[in-house]
């Protein structure tokens, strides 16, 4: 359930490769992304009618066991819950289109905002696990493709091999046991010391922190974040090791290297101007097959680490049954792997010259 | 080739002589002798608390209590014994949950795979929705609607996870159908049901046994994921994730209570991540053509 897709596949890279390339030669560029529209609100519509359809007493999850038919009355007009399923999912969907997404049942806020206050935390987790993901898997897999054949591919594919089997969940967890509590080398609750506020401007606390000139608050929120990130890389990287490592020793069989090589380019001109251009292209369709995964990865972080993302609104909101909130949580999350999906794509598409004909 | 051909007379020997299978059934094997033999082995009740020796460290450190071996949580609550009980939870979403994923994703990997068409679209569309959705939201959503308890995580974990299987398993299929033993099979009058069955299945059987293998490693972090953030069984019951989830509150005080479950499961994931290697590398054709050439 953690893990990528593709690591519960018990293929060799030649099939990951050809999992990653599936839905690149399937359809063309303009319609990838026009298809991700119908997507996006059938995954709406999927979590709407589990929510709505499965319990089989949605008023006794609501309300507390003391409450009076004339509560429940009052609920059900609230949440239009008398109206037929269809018909409240359209007024759901319509307000969404809006940016409104209902108030919370706990404290009768408005979900939007607090979505949008929280989404920054999330946000700068995943920007920085990818970086940290892309740095240790990129490196990783240049790094045993260099030294094929050596103790060095052997070490990287053993280190690849242990992380892979462990899922981020216990990885942030025995980081905490080791580098935490056993070495005290790095805090792993909460993103800044006690004592440290930064004024929010941006809601990005690295960003805000530059911009407030505080060092002391960026060194100490750096190194709140690096657990986290790094738990967060060790589901990123591995995959991404892998299968650049494949695509490199494919490409290294096409003819193209070999009359490079006969041209006299220097081997790390080779690997970087001609293999790599094209390795590139499964490895960044494994990034966007990977979206879901490590955006799904960050709920568990946030929780664990003590971030204050969307990640814990969602633990929250689903202890207290705040169905609006999880509504308007799920879609965030939705909308956050498509998006990821739609870069990969457009990056496919500057990448790859042969996918810009229609 | 040559391996193949000495082998496969036995090939039950051949799996059981591949360290990585002995040591993933003997742990496996050992998570279900704990869960069974609970009551014997387990010095306390796993909810009774002792609230005068409140997390006491494991009985071999200084201030240690002999009965209680790897010491208390923030309730008094022995640790061993409450590990040894979690065991029931894991062992039966690790024998039945990857059973019933395996069984939907198979079902709709075989229909979309050997019909073709407009269904195998449908299918395909809806493993790439459900891809698209992180696995824990689609989890925790159901999880909430469902509400808690044993059978309902098990129900979550098939709905969340069958895609596992009908993407991969979907890919074999289509190349199977291609057989000409299938069209063979087909020219002699067998019908679609007895072509899938006796042509198709077996075909697809190394795959599916290694996959079911991987997934009993992902069904059970999937049971803690949820019982962390206590979306699982009832809250009375003992499993290893509600352990982490109560070990990394008081992991200060005694760290014991966060090490003992965190490591049993990476163990069992270990232990499952080994059998599946295991079997894949002996009862996968393909892989002894590798190995052989």
């Amino acid at each position: 359930m953690l893990t990528s897709p593709a690591l519960s596949t018990p293929a060799s890279p030649g099939r990951l490769n050809a999992i990653a390339g599936r839905s690149l030669a399937a359809m063309p560029t303009v319609w990838r992304i026009l298809w991700r529209v119908p997507m996006l609100l059938a995954l709406a519509a999927l979590v709407f009618f589990v929510l709505r359809v499965l319990p089989a007493d949605p008023m006794g999850m609501l309300l507390p066991p003391s409450a009076t038919p004339a509560d429940v009355k009052a609920l059900t007009e609230a949440l239009g819950l008398d109206k037929p399923i269809p018909v409240q999912f359209g007024i759901w969907l319509g307000n969404a289109l809006h940016g409104d997404l209902g108030r919370t049942l706990t404290s009768g806020l408005q979900v939007t905002p607090l979505i949008l206050k929280a989404l920054p935390t999330t946000l700068q987790l995943i920007a920085c696990g990818l970086l940290l993901g892309m740095v240790f898997g990129i490196g990783g897999g240049l790094l045993a493709f260099r030294y094929r054949g050596t103790r060095i591919e052997r070490a990287v594919e053993v280190v690849n091999s242990i992380s892979i089997s462990v899922p981020e969940f216990l990885w942030a967890i025995l980081l905490i046991l080791g580098v935490g509590i056993g070495l005290k080398l790095l805090p792993f609750l909460g993103q800044l010391d006690a004592g440290l506020t930064v004024p929010n401007v941006t809601g990005f606390l690295l960003v805000d922190a530059v911009v407030a000139g505080d060092f002391a608050a960026l060194w100490s929120a750096l190194k709140h974040l690096a657990l986290p990130a790094f738990a967060l890389s060790l589901g990123i990287a591995p995959p991404l090791m892998r299968i650049l490592h494949s695509s490199l020793l494919d490409a290294y069989t096409e003819d193209y290297v070999s009359a490079a090589r006969l041209r006299g380019l220097s081997e790390n001109r080779i690997l970087v101007r001609h293999a790599l251009k094209n390795a590139a292209l499964p490895t960044v369709s494994m990034l966007g097959i990977q979206a879901s995964t490590v955006i799904g990865g960050t709920l568990l972080i946030e929780t664990i680490f003590g971030f204050p993302g969307i990640g814990s609104l969602m633990v929250n909101a689903i202890g207290a049954h705040d169905l609006p909130m999880i509504q308007g949580l799920a879609l965030t999350y939705a909308v956050a792997v498509q998006a990821v999906n739609m870069v990969t794509d457009a990056v496919l598409l500057l990448l790859n010259p042969r996918l810009r004909t229609p | 080739m040559s391996s193949l051909a000495l082998s496969a007379p036995a090939p039950l020997r051949r799996v059981l002589g591949e360290p990585r299978v002995v040591i993933g059934v003997g742990l496996l094997l050992l998570l279900i002798a704990l869960a069974v033999f609970a009551p014997w082995l387990a010095p306390h009740a796993p909810n009774e608390q002792d609230l005068l020796n409140t997390v006491l460290p494991p009985a071999w450190a200084p201030g240690g209590d002999r009965s209680f071996p790897l010491g208390t949580d923030a309730l008094g609550q022995c640790i061993l014994s409450r590990l040894i009980y979690s065991t029931r939870v894991t062992v039966i979403i690790a024998l039945t949950a990857p059973l019933g994923a395996a069984l939907l994703g198979c079902t709709l990997a075989l229909i979309a795979g050997y019909r073709g068409g407009r269904i195998e679209w449908a299918i395909l569309r809806m493993v790439d929705l459900w891809m698209s959705f992180p696995a824990i939201v689609l989890a925790l959503v159901l999880m909430v609607a469902l509400s808690p308890g044993l059978l309902n995580v098990i129900v979550a974990i098939i709905l969340v996870d069958w895609t596992r299987f009908c993407r991969v398993i979907r890919a074999d299929v289509v190349v199977l159908r291609r057989k000409d033993y299938v069209a063979a099979a087909r020219i002699t009058g067998a019908s679609h049901w007895q072509v899938v069955m006796k042509d198709i299945v077996p075909g697809i059987l190394p795959t599916l046994i290694s996959l079911i293998s991987l997934e009993m490693g992902i069904s059970v972090v999937a049971e803690s994921i949820l019982s962390f953030v206590g979306m699982s069984v009832e809250p009375n019951v003992p499993t290893w994730g509600v352990m982490i989830a109560d070990g990394l509150k008081s992991v200060f005080s005694s760290p014991w209570g966060l090490i003992a479950p965190v490591g049993c499961t990476v163990l069992t994931v270990l232990a499952t991540t080994c059998l599946g290697d295991g079997l894949r590398r002996t009862t996968d054709p393909r892989l002894f053509n590798r190995s052989g050439t």
